[in-house]
This record gives structure tokens, C-alpha cells and sequence, in this order.
């Protein structure tokens, strides 16, 4: 039976034209996103090659003003930016900290459009004030992206939708179904054959679309073979979870707009709703600290700090020693003065920074949680975090150049306190930033749905035994 | 005539459970969107109205001290939610909420709420906007996609030939039926929402006019939705097909169109990275007076072309102190680089904006997106508009500062301290988004687009329907 299931389906798609059109639809849907997500990567990497490149030509510059101030000539720089002074190094000539885009960075937008890929920490100016975000138009931000992820997530289902809604309720609406009930074989079984056959053609037609755009686009999938087959792993065990449902939503036969109409309902019950009301509920679980409010802490704090800063030093130096071992001139001035009360604000606000970052952790622990109510938000999540573009790569990102902004910093302190000057020398010791991207734990997504899917099935053929006693042959 | 059909077809969708359970729960999550606004808009305005009296006091109270000291301390401009973000929220979670205005420079709005969420945030919120732009037209879909296939599927369509009613009239009538509970579900909403801020507190820029044209708005999106369901529903054959025909034209509008249109725009007019521009505008500052730099070639100029001026042959025989005036100048000098370099951003933007006017010819969900925003004052247009009035009010501290800076002090007197009273005397500063009129005149292309929607949409539904 299932031979001849086969063949009829083939047939019976082919004629009515399905699988050349889901071909193209397919083809223009994933070449189209793919093209996207490519030419942002390509954006991503250019900026960040011409940071890297004015860098270069910047410190060529300064190593031209350290030769001729040593060399004792007159220089035409502005008396504060001779490299010289440690300060006007660690402030006119920071260090690029990028964040270089993993290998299948283009098949998910993620967060990359908020925030920004590469900043230059300075010595001076607070870590809060760093500015993560990227400069993009809202707009932009509000509609989101075309990308592939979007195309897997959210459209896939629906053509799985189309590609399916009708199975059983058209044959009873066309009449055919008293002619298959005189065949020797359950109906259940047959309608599982027959999604089969279709979740089968549809994950042919997928994969091979997908291979032929990566292709096209020079996208080579098979230099990250494992990545690659994650993928697509990932999206038959989605498509999987949609067949499930298609199965279960036509074994209740009611006719097939009332089928469409249930599939579509959970569609954007699992799509858009659940996604929208777990963000709402955490955001009202664990508010977000007032940034606002954040300023106007961090100014009484700064305010404080410039009435005390004689003080702030002296208690500065007692503490730190070590910066001063060298100086034989006792000189102070303002940067002196600066960058310990920086030092002092900094840690009186670190508990209020931090509230942010552990804010963000407990809501992303709660969606940790409560995420697998809807396979749409694992299987995004699960993309982005294969693109290395999830919330969780930002903040690593984040914190990495937080730390590297500690550490330019602190580099510079032993030349300030020690009022000794920057050298040629010193250039080569310049700390520099090197990007670790965050490994995620492997991903539970694949077997955890795939165990749902299965369970879906199951769960048709258990039920539909009761219910269908009555005889599907019955008009409602 | 009109009215039997208008009688049959509501009573037919009363008695359906499909429709009863499905408005339920439009109304059930319209009502927590708009609970869920509600609280945050108070929320967020108290958070302001503390935040701008903390940050004047902190501004007040700096003590004696130069006044270009003062200029770098800096004072912070905060931006308001106003009140009919609680229908449309618009990009208002995208935008930065605070701007540091220093000497200088001039910063961008820093703090958007989305850099504080989880990737989840990306999903879309609950809030009324989604129900009005996303779900209200699915209803409609839900509520009309077999409002002409069912006759043929029953077989009433021949009996209803046969009772000599013309096609427009059975046509108005059904138009009615499905028109009729959308306006009301609709208007609902918007009464709902005009007693909630008509209740508010502080009133603010909340005018009722503005709320009768969104509503008017989003009507005219809803007739769109009808006649595109009742067109494709005259026109298939089958039920079902009729509404995977009408879901598609709904993922195109509302899903996939907004999406292409923005990646689109990106590739086509790209706005620099935020470190690019600051590299830009360093470039061109470098190029002009720097009022920090007096051995500069400007600065010499400037000083020749003032004593010139005042007849004197010395900075000290000026009548003010030349560090403050070059002090001032440099500032204005650094305020054009400014504009120019955010007039480039504006006019990338504008570039942008017109790649989504034209896909709007797909999709009538972005003119109406577009307007319910700007009606709201939740748009990008009024987010470059407070960012220019923040800046402009930076300029003018700017010269408040400078000019007691010069006027009080004489030349090379870098240690002179302004009262402390003196910061009182600075004006403070307020924002008010612009008036609906003007708002419409800036709108009027999408205005047009969603009437020229209107009228294709009805002609073709008339033109069509002569022969079912």
C-alpha cells in the first residue's frame, strides 16, 4: 500500500503543479534571505577591516611624532595630543575591539542590527557611556529583517500549512473517501503516509534548495559541514513538529477551512503571541533598572566625586603605591586627579551596572525556562545561536571589551602616576583586543522536538481511536 | 434589500462559534495590551518627570566654577512618552530615551529599552499596535473569507439569482455585514482609549482630534483588508482556497513586505557605523576653529580679523575675553559639522523612506504603519525632531555659557569662576512634538497611498463582482 500511496502522491503533486511551484517559492524565498544576510555580513567584516586599517595609519602617525619629538624637532600637533603624554595615546589612539562574525553569521540577523560590531574603549569616560548600539535608522529595527531565519521560523510553517491543511478533508469534500474506506487499510495509517510522502518531498525540496543558494551565493555549506548539518537538522525536526500538527488537525476532519483556520491559529499562537507575551512577562518578572535613573545616579555620584578629588588621590595613591614607585617629580595635575575619582565612580557604580547585566540574566533564564512552549522561539534562538548573533553573544561580546577597557587602561595608569613619558619603545607592549566567541552548550533543540513531534503523532493515533468509533464517513 | 442580506449575514456570523470565540479573544488581548501600555506609560513618565528635576537640580547646585567647565559638565535632555503610544508604541523601544548635551559635541540619544531585552524583544510586543496592524485584519480574513464561496458551496447561489437582486446590492450588504462588527470592535478600542487618557494625570500634548484620526486611519486600513477578503472570496471557487489566497496577500502585507522593504532600503541607502561617523565628523572638526587650540592656524585668523575689527592692537585691549569668543566661535563652527554630518544621516533616511513608500504598492500595511506612528509621536520624524530641538538648545547653553564666559573675565583669565547662582539663570528645556496639522502635511504622500488603496480596492471589488 504504501508503494502505491507513493506513487499516486508523486503524481498527484507534480500534476497539480505543488512541487514546482514550492520549488520556486522555495529557491526565491531562501536565495533572497541568504543574498541578505551575505551582503550584511559583508558590510560587517568591510567596517571592520577599514577600523583595523585607520588604526594602522593612525599609529604610523604617532610613531612619526614620537621619532621627531625624541629626536628633539618641533612638531605642528596640538600640545595635548603628542603621544608623548600616556593619556593622548590611551585617548587619540585606541585600539579597535571587533567582533568578527562567526561562519553562519548570514542566516540570522539576531541582535547584529541593534548593536554595533567594534568599539575603541579610551582611558577616559565611563564603561557605562560605551555605546553598544549600532547607529540604525528605528525603523529598520521595528520591521526586522528578511533573513533566513525569518523564512524558517515564520514562513516555512505556513507553507507546510497550505501543503497540507487539506489531506483528508478533501477527499470526503470531493467524495473519494468512500472509495478509500473500501481499502484494506487504516485511516490513520494512510493519512501518516501520506504526510509522510509530503514532509518527505518538502525536506527534499528544502535541503536542495538551501544547498543550491548556498551555492549560487558562494556560501560554501560544506566548509562547516557540522554547522551545516546542524541546520538542517534543525529545520526537518521544525518541519516535523508542523507535520505533527497537520496530523493531528486533519485526523479531527472538519471541513478544510476549518482545518486551515486551526492550523493558522496556532500558527500565530506559537509564532507571535506566546513570543510576545513571555517577553512581556519577563520584562514585568525582572524590570529593567531605570536607565534614566542611572544617570541621575552616576551625575550625583560624578558631582560628589569633583568636590573631593584632592582627597580622592591622596587616598588614591596610599592605596595604589605600585602606580607611583617610580616618581621622582611628585607632579599632579588634572588627569592625575581624573582618573582616580574615575576609578572611585566606577566601583561605586558597578553594582548599579551590574543590575542591568543580572536583570538581563534572569529574564534570559526565565525564557530558558518557559521557552519550549513554543518551537518557534527555540528554533530562532537555536538559529542565532548558530549565526553567533544571539543576546547571549552580545553580552559576551560586552563583557570582553569592558575587561579590555580595564586593561588599556590600566596600562596607562604606571605612566601617568610615574609622570614618565610614552616612547617608541612602549608601542609595541600596547595591549590588543582578541574576540573569543562564546561556545554554546550543544543545542538540546533537535531531540527535544523531535521527541514532541513523535509525541504528536502518538497522541493523534490515541485519540482519534476514540473519537473516530462514529465512522469519519458521516457527514457532520 | 441591502439590509436583508446585511440582517442574514450578521446573524449567520453571530451564530458561529468560530467568530464568537475568536472576537473573544481579540477583545481579551486588546484589553491586557492596552492594561499592560497603560502601566508602562505611567511608569515611564514618572521615571521622566524625576529624572528631569533631578538632573536640573544636579545642574543647579554645581557651585562656583567656569563656565566652560560647566559647559563640559553637561546637562542631560530627556524624552517624554506621550500619551498615544498607548495605541501605537511605534519605534519608540528602538530610539534612545536621553541625550548628554556637552560642549562640542553633540551626542546621539543614548538607552534604548531593545539593547535592555532579550532577543525574545524581537518577536514583537503585546501591545494594542500589534492587534490593530496584525490580528484585526486575520479576524477579517477569518470573518469573510467564504462570505461568497459559501453560497456557491451551499448552492444558494442560483436561489439568490433568482430573486432579481442586483449585484451591487447583494454585494453592499455583505460588505456591511463584515464592515459593521470591525467598526465596532475598532471603535471600541478607540473610546476605551480616549476615556483611559482622558483620565490621565498630566494631559500633556493628548488632543482628541489626533485620536479621531488614527481611528479614521486604521478604518480606512480595515475597508482595504475587506475588500481585498470579499474580492478573493468572489472570485475563487472553494473555501479553503479563498483563505490560503487571502493569508497569503496577509503574510505578504503584513509579514514579508515590511521585512524586504527595510533590508532593502539598508543595502540601498546604509547609514555609516557609529564609529565611522564619529571618524567623520572628527575629520571635518579638524579642518575648522578649534576653541580649545589658540596656536592653530584658524585661531590666528580669528585674532587678527577681531582686533582688526575693534581697532586695537593687542588681546587684552579687547572689550571682552578673547578665550571665551574664540571659545564661542570654535562652538559654532563645531555645530555645522554637526549639521551637516546628521543632515547626511536625514537625507539617507529620507532616501530609505522612499523605497518603503514604494513597496507600500504591495502592501497597505506600511502607509498605515507609517501614519498611526506619526499620529502617535511615536515615529522616527519625531525622534529627529526632539534630537534637533535637544541640539538646539545645546548650541544656545553653549553661548549662555561662552558669553559670561566673555563678558565677565578678561583675556587669559582662565580662572575665572562664575556664580553659583549663575547656573540658575539657564533656561530650561522643553520639547513640544509637532501639532497634527503639520504632521499630516509631512504625511501626505502616505496619506494619498492609502487612499489610492481605498479607491483600487472598491473599484476593483465593484468592477469585479458584476459578474459572480
Amino acid at each position: 500500500m504504501l508503494s502505491y500511496n507513493f506513487k499516486y502522491e508523486l503524481k498527484i503533486l507534480l500534476r497539480s503543479r505543488w512541487i514546482q511551484l514550492l520549488s520556486i517559492v522555495l529557491l526565491l524565498l531562501f536565495g533572497f534571505s541568504a543574498l541578505n544576510g551575505k551582503q550584511k555580513v559583508e558590510k560587517r567584516k568591510k567596517d571592520i577591516t577599514a577600523a583595523h586599517d585607520e588604526v594602522k595609519e593612525n599609529d604610523a602617525m604617532m610613531l612619526k611624532l614620537l621619532d621627531s619629538v625624541e629626536r628633539g624637532m618641533e612638531v605642528s600637533a596640538s600640545r595635548w595630543t603628542i603621544p608623548t603624554s600616556p593619556m593622548a595615546v590611551g585617548n587619540y589612539h585606541p585600539r579597535v575591539a571587533a567582533m568578527e562574525p562567526q561562519p553562519m553569521a548570514f542566516m540570522a540577523t539576531g541582535q547584529a542590527d541593534l548593536f554595533t560590531h567594534y568599539v575603541k574603549p579610551k582611558v577616559t569616560g565611563d564603561d557605562v557611556a560605551l555605546n553598544f548600539t549600532e547607529m540604525t535608522s528605528p525603523v529598520q529595527l521595528l520591521f526586522g529583517s528578511f533573513d533566513l531565519a525569518f523564512v524558517i521560523v515564520y514562513l516555512l510553517p505556513l507553507l507546510i500549512i497550505a501543503f497540507s491543511y487539506n489531506v483528508l478533508s478533501s477527499e470526503k469534500e470531493s467524495g473519494s473517501l468512500r472509495l478509500l474506506a473500501a481499502q484494506p487499510i487504516g485511516i490513520r495509517t494512510w493519512v501518516l503516509q501520506k504526510l509522510g510522502l509530503r514532509f518527505f518531498w518538502l525536506s527534499i525540496l528544502v535541503v536542495g534548495s538551501l544547498i543550491v543558494v548556498f551555492l549560487v551565493l558562494d556560501l560554501n555549506p560544506f566548509a562547516q559541514f557540522n554547522l551545516f548539518l546542524g541546520l538542517l537538522g534543525l529545520i526537518l525536526v521544525y518541519m516535523l513538529f508542523w507535520f505533527a500538527l497537520a496530523f493531528l488537525v486533519n485526523l479531527w476532519t472538519g471541513s478544510s477551512s476549518k482545518n486551515a483556520v486551526a492550523l493558522i491559529g496556532v500558527w500565530v499562537l506559537f509564532v507571535l503571541l506566546v513570543p510576545s507575551v513571555l517577553n512581556q512577562l519577563g520584562n514585568t518578572l525582572y524590570p529593567m533598572p531605570s536607565r534614566t535613573l542611572m544617570i541621575n545616579e552616576m551625575r550625583s555620584l560624578k558631582a560628589e566625586a569633583t568636590k573631593k578629588q584632592d582627597e580622592i588621590l591622596d587616598n588614591f595613591l596610599r592605596d595604589h603605591p605600585e602606580y607611583a614607585i617610580n616618581d621622582t617629580t611628585q607632579f599632579r595635575g588634572f588627569y592625575h586627579r581624573y582618573m582616580a575619582s574615575q576609578k572611585i565612580i566606577k566601583e561605586e557604580l558597578s553594582p548599579l551596572v551590574n543590575s542591568y547585566e543580572e536583570q538581563l540574566q534572569k529574564q534570559q533564564e526565565w525564557i530558558g525556562l518557559f521557552k519550549w512552549i513554543s518551537p518557534a522561539i527555540i528554533t530562532q534562538e537555536s538559529l542565532n545561536q548558530m549565526a553567533g548573533t544571539s543576546t547571549g553573544d552580545y553580552e559576551n561580546f560586552r563583557n570582553q571589551v569592558v575587561d579590555f577597557a580595564g586593561t588599556w587602561r590600566e596600562h596607562f595608569m604606571p605612566f601617568l602616576y610615574n609622570n614618565t613619558v610614552f616612547s617608541q619603545a612602549d608601542y609595541p607592549n600596547l595591549p590588543s583586543f582578541q574576540f573569543k566567541p562564546k561556545t554554546h552548550s550543544s543545542s538540546q533543540a533537535i531531540p527535544i522536538l523531535f521527541l514532541v513531534s513523535l509525541g504528536l503523532f502518538g497522541l493523534g493515533f490515541v485519540v482519534s481511536k476514540g473519537i473516530k468509533k462514529g465512522g469519519i464517513l458521516e457527514t457532520n | 434589500m441591502i439590509l436583508k442580506t446585511f440582517q442574514k449575514e450578521t446573524k449567520e456570523l453571530l451564530r458561529d462559534g468560530r467568530v464568537r470565540i475568536s472576537v473573544i479573544i481579540v477583545l481579551l488581548l486588546l484589553g491586557v495590551a492596552v492594561w499592560i501600555s497603560a502601566k508602562q506609560y505611567q511608569n515611564i513618565n514618572e521615571q521622566y518627570e524625576a529624572a528631569k528635576i533631578a538632573e536640573r537640580a544636579i545642574w543647579d547646585n554645581q557651585g562656583e566654577k567656569n563656565p566652560h567647565s560647566a559647559a563640559h559638565y553637561g546637562t542631560y535632555a530627556f524624552k517624554p512618552k506621550y500619551p498615544l503610544s498607548l495605541v501605537d508604541q511605534g519605534v519608540d523601544k528602538f530610539a534612545g530615551t536621553s541625550i548628554f548635551l556637552e560642549a562640542h559635541k553633540r551626542n546621539e540619544a543614548q538607552f534604548s529599552a531593545a539593547a535592555d531585552q532579550t532577543g525574545l524583544a524581537r518577536f514583537g510586543d503585546l501591545t494594542p499596535d500589534f492587534i490593530l496592524l496584525f490580528i484585526i485584519p486575520l479576524l477579517i480574513i477569518l470573518l469573510g473569507y467564504n462570505s461568497f464561496t459559501k453560497e456557491r458551496e451551499m448552492g444558494t447561489l442560483t436561489l439568490l439569482k433568482s430573486q432579481g437582486i442586483s449585484n451591487w446590492k447583494w454585494l453592499l450588504g455583505k460588505w456591511l455585514a463584515l464592515f459593521f462588527p470591525i467598526f465596532c470592535l475598532t471603535a471600541l478600542l478607540f473610546l476605551i482609549a480616549g476615556i483611559l487618557l482622558g483620565n490621565l494625570n498630566d494631559f500633556g500634548v493628548f488632543n482628541s482630534s489626533s485620536l479621531l484620526m488614527m481611528f479614521v486611519v486604521y478604518v480606512g486600513y480595515y475597508i482595504i483588508f475587506i475588500n481585498i477578503v470579499l474580492l478573493i472570496s468572489a472570485r475563487t471557487k472553494k473555501s479553503g482556497i479563498s483563505l490560503v489566497v487571502s493569508l497569503c496577500v496577509w503574510i505578504i502585507a503584513c509579514l514579508a513586505a515590511p521585512k524586504a522593504a527595510s533590508n532593502i532600503a539598508e543595502t540601498k541607502h546604509p547609514y555609516p557605523t557609529r564609529q565611522e561617523f564619529a571618524a567623520n565628523v572628527l575629520k571635518d572638526k579638524k579642518e575648522g576653529l578649534d576653541g580649545h587650540n589658540p596656536w592653530s592656524k584658524e585661531a590666528k585668523l580669528l585674532e587678527e580679523e577681531v582686533l582688526k575689527k575693534y581697532g586695537v592692537d593687542s588681546l587684552h585691549q579687547l572689550p571682552f575675553n578673547f578665550d571665551g569668543y574664540r571659545m564661542q566661535k570654535g562652538e559654532e563652527h563645531e555645530a555645522e559639522v554637526y549639521f551637516k554630518h546628521y543632515n547626511y544621516l536625514k537625507n539617507q533616511y529620507t532616501q530609505q523612506a522612499d523605497v518603503y513608500q514604494s513597496l507600500a504598492a504591495i502592501s497597505p500595511y506600511l502607509p498605515t504603519r507609517f501614519l498611526s506612528m506619526a499620529i502617535a509621536h511615536t515615529d522616527y520624524a519625531t525622534h529627529w525632531d526632539f534630537a534637533d530641538a535637544a541640539e538646539e538648545y545645546r548650541i544656545a547653553t553653549q553661548k549662555f555659557l561662552n558669553d559670561n564666559f566673555a563678558e565677565n573675565s578678561e583675556y587669559g583669565n582662565w580662572g575665572y569662576r562664575a556664580d553659583a547662582s549663575f547656573w540658575k539663570s539657564l533656561p530650561t528645556f522643553d520639547y513640544d512634538p509637532p501639532e497634527l496639522g503639520s504632521i499630516l502635511s509631512r504625511n501626505t504622500s502616505n496619506l494619498g497611498i492609502l487612499g489610492l488603496w481605498l479607491a483600487t480596492s472598491f473599484g476593483l471589488l465593484l468592477f469585479t463582482t458584476k459578474t459572480v
